[in-house]
C-alpha cells in the first residue's frame, strides 16, 4: 500500500532572504517516511518560511528541497502533499463540507472518492455535527479543524502542519495528536511547526530553528540532555541563548 | 462628547492615510485626471465633426454659404462631390454631409427658402447636433450678408434631413440603451471578480491553492468558467429586459447582442483577476472604479464621441476595450449590422484580442504572487 521511501523530505542550504531580513539563512534537515518532524522556535524564527518552501511557495535565493523524491519546483507532487497554513486559510461563505469537498477535489480525488474523504476527514476532526454549517459561523477553533480537515482530505503521504493546534481545546488537542501518531504509524510523514511544549514532546525528533538557521536537532530527550536541563522548554531557552 | 477622544479617531485616520500612499494618490490625482478628461471632452481642444459639403448651386448663394461653413468653429468641413460623400457617410470618416442643390439660391429668391440636404449617420446625437447648429449659423450670416447688399428680405432655413441609420424616430434611449448594456454588465463583473479574487488572497486560500497540484491557468480557467455561468445569465436579462421591457430599439440579430455582451464579461473577469493583484485590501480594490473604470466610461465613446475627442484621447480610446465593446454593439443595435458587416468584426476581433490579452496577463500575475 505505501510505498518504502527511506526520505520523505531533504532540505539543503536553503537560504531566503525578504529585503534585509533573512528568513532562512542556510537550513538542512532531513525527515524519513512516517517520521513526525517538529519544528520548535520563537515567532519570526523561519519556521513559516521553511514550511512554505515545502510546497513551492518560496522562491529560494539558495539551497534545494526534495520532496517525496522530487526535487522543487514540480507540481505533480503536491498531490501527495497535504499543507494546513498558519491562519485558517478557509471560504467562509461556504459550508464546513463544501470547503473539504473543494480541497478533495483540487487534490485530484474524483467526486465519489472525495465525497468519503470528506465524511472521514470531517470525522477525525470531529466535525461531522457541523459539517453543514457555514464556515463564518464557526469559533476560531472550529475552523482550525476544518482548515485541518482540508489537508488531510486526500489522504497525502507527506502532512505539512503550521501550529495546527492553536485555539484548538486540550481533549481535542490530545485526540488529533493521537491521530498524527496513528497516521505517521501508517506511513504518513508529518512535518509540525509548535510553540507548544507537551505537542513538541510528541514529536519522533524535533528542529530547533532560529534566525533563520538550525540550532539544534534531535529527539526530546537529546536536546534535553545538550542543554543540560530537565523540561524541554528549558532546554529551548538554554539552547537559543547559547548560539545566539 | 470628549474631545481627546474624538482627535484620537481623527489622529489614527490620518495615520492610516499617511500609510495607505494609494488612497491618498487617488483622493489628490483623480480630480484632476477626471476633470482633466472632462476639459478635454467637452470642447477644450477636442476635434470638431468632420463633415463634407456638396456645393451644387447654380447661383452665389452655395458658394458662400460653402466657405462661411468652411470657417465653423462646429464642425470641420471638406468640400467634396456627392458619390464620395456618400461613401464617406457610409465609411464612417464623416458625421454628415451638406448638400446644397442646384436650386439653391433660385428658391432662396423666389420662395425665400434656404433648403439644403442634411445626410447625417443618425447614431450619434451628439455629432448630429453641431453639424445642424453650423449650418443654421452659416445660414444666418450668409443670407443676411447677401440680404443687406441685395435688399431682400432674410430667407429661412428649412433643411431636409436625411438619415443613414437611426433617424428621427430614435430616442436618447435607443442611442444609448445598446452603450449602457455593454457598460452595465462590463462594470458589475468587474468589480464582482476583483473583489473575489482580492478575497482569494487576503484570506489565504489562493496561497493554499498554490500549494496544491492546480495549475495557474486552471485557476483562472476555473474563474472564467464560474464567472461565465452567472455573466451568461445576467447577459440574457439585461439584453431581454433593454428590448422587451424598455423597448430599446434593435436593427439587428438578439443572439449578437449577447454575445458581444458575453465577450464584454470575459474581458471585465480577467481585468478583474489581472488588477486584483494590486490590490491589497478590498477598500483598494473598490479604487479601481474611479481610476479603471471612469475613464473608460468618459472615453468609450458612450456619451462623447470618439471622434470628436483631440486627436491624443482618440488613441487612448482606442487602446480601451470598452470602446470596440460599445462600438459593436451600436454597429448591431443602431445599424442592423451583422456577421458579415467589417466594422462589426473588427470590433468582435478586438474584445476577443484583450480577452486573450487579459488572460494571459492574469495567469501572469498569479505566477507573481509565489514569492
Amino acid at each position: 500500500m505505501i510505498r518504502a521511501q527511506p526520505v520523505a523530505v531533504s532540505v539543503e542550504g536553503l537560504t531566503k532572504a525578504y529585503g534585509t531580513i533573512r528568513a532562512l539563512d542556510g537550513v538542512s534537515l532531513t525527515v524519513g517516511a512516517g517520521e513526525i518532524y517538529g519544528l520548535l522556535g520563537p515567532n519570526g524564527a523561519g519556521k513559516t518560511t521553511l514550511i512554505r518552501s515545502l510546497v513551492g511557495l518560496v522562491n529560494p535565493d539558495a539551497g534545494t528541497v526534495t520532496v517525496l523524491g522530487r526535487r522543487l519546483p514540480d507540481r505533480t507532487v503536491l498531490a501527495e502533499v497535504g499543507y494546513m497554513p498558519q491562519a485558517p486559510a478557509l471560504y467562509a461563505d461556504l459550508t464546513v463540507e463544501e470547503n473539504v469537498r473543494f480541497f478533495a477535489s483540487v487534490h485530484d480525488l474524483d467526486r465519489r472518492t472525495g465525497a468519503q474523504s470528506a465524511v472521514d476527514a470531517l470525522e477525525l476532526v470531529d466535525l461531522t455535527s457541523r459539517r453543514r454549517s457555514v464556515v463564518a459561523t464557526l469559533s476560531g477553533g472550529m475552523r482550525q479543524r476544518v482548515s485541518l480537515a482540508c489537508a488531510l482530505v486526500h489522504r497525502p503521504r507527506l502532512l505539512l502542519l503550521d501550529e495546527p493546534t492553536v485555539g484548538v481545546d486540550p481533549q481535542l488537542r490530545a485526540e488529533l495528536w493521537q491521530r498524527f501518531t496513528t497516521m505517521s504509524g501508517e506511513g504518513t510523514t508529518i512535518i509540525v511547526s509548535s510553540h507548544v511544549m507537551d505537542e513538541a514532546e510528541r514529536c519522533g525528533r524535533l528542529g530547533l530553528v532560529r534566525f533563520g538557521r538550525m540550532l539544534a536537532e534531535g529527539t526530546s530527550a537529546e536536546l534535553r540532555r545538550l542543554a543540560g536541563v530537565e523540561r524541554l522548554e528549558d532546554a529551548f531557552l538554554v539552547l537559543s541563548e547559547s548560539k545566539s | 462628547m470628549n474631545g481627546r477622544r474624538a482627535g484620537a479617531i481623527s489622529l489614527r485616520i490620518l495615520q492610516q492615510f499617511r500609510h495607505d500612499r494609494r488612497t491618498l494618490m487617488l483622493l489628490f490625482g483623480a480630480p484632476i485626471i477626471l476633470l482633466g478628461l472632462f476639459y478635454f471632452l467637452t470642447g477644450g481642444g477636442s476635434s470638431l465633426p468632420a463633415v463634407d459639403v456638396v456645393n451644387l448651386d447654380r447661383g452665389p448663394l452655395g458658394a458662400v454659404l460653402a466657405a462661411d461653413l468652411g470657417r465653423s468653429t462646429e464642425i470641420s468641413v471638406t468640400p467634396t462631390t456627392e458619390a464620395q460623400a456618400a461613401s464617406d457617410l457610409s465609411a464612417d470618416t464623416v458625421a454628415a454631409y451638406v448638400v446644397l442643390p442646384a436650386d439653391l439660391s433660385a428658391r432662396a429668391l423666389s420662395d425665400d427658402v434656404i433648403a439644403p440636404t442634411v445626410h447625417l449617420e443618425g447614431t450619434q446625437p451628439a455629432l448630429t447636433q453641431p453639424v445642424l447648429l453650423a449650418l443654421d449659423q452659416s445660414v444666418t450670416r450668409a443670407s443676411r450678408s447677401l440680404a443687406a447688399a441685395e435688399g431682400m428680405r432674410v430667407p429661412a432655413l428649412e433643411p431636409s434631413l436625411d438619415y443613414l441609420h437611426g433617424g428621427p424616430g430614435l430616442d436618447t434611449l435607443d442611442y444609448f440603451g445598446g452603450a449602457f448594456i455593454g457598460l452595465v454588465v462590463f462594470l458589475l463583473v468587474f468589480v464582482v471578480t476583483i473583489i473575489a479574487f482580492l478575497r482569494e488572497r487576503s484570506q489565504g486560500t489562493l496561497e493554499r491553492l498554490m500549494a496544491s497540484p492546480l495549475r495557474r491557468a486552471d485557476i483562472v480557467v476555473g474563474y472564467i468558467g464560474g464567472f461565465m455561468v452567472v455573466a451568461a445569465v445576467q447577459a440574457v436579462e439585461v439584453v431581454v429586459f433593454t428590448l422587451y421591457a424598455l423597448h430599446v430599439h434593435d436593427q439587428g440579430n438578439v443572439a449578437l447582442i449577447v454575445l458581444l455582451t458575453l465577450l464584454m464579461t470575459l474581458v471585465a473577469v480577467n481585468l478583474g483577476i489581472f488588477l486584483s493583484m494590486f490590490a491589497t485590501t478590498e477598500f483598494q480594490a473598490v479604487q479601481f472604479i474611479p481610476l479603471a473604470i471612469v475613464p473608460q466610461v468618459l472615453l468609450s465613446g458612450i456619451v462623447f464621441p470618439v471622434a470628436t475627442e483631440p486627436g491624443w484621447l482618440q488613441v487612448v480610446s482606442r487602446i480601451l476595450p470598452l470602446t470596440y465593446g460599445v462600438d459593436g454593439l451600436r454597429d448591431v443595435m443602431l445599424k442592423g449590422n451583422g456577421l458579415t458587416s467589417g466594422p462589426l468584426l473588427v470590433d468582435i476581433a478586438v474584445v476577443v484580442v484583450f480577452a486573450v490579452a487579459l488572460i494571459a496577463a492574469a495567469t501572469a500575475t498569479l505566477r507573481r504572487s509565489a514569492s
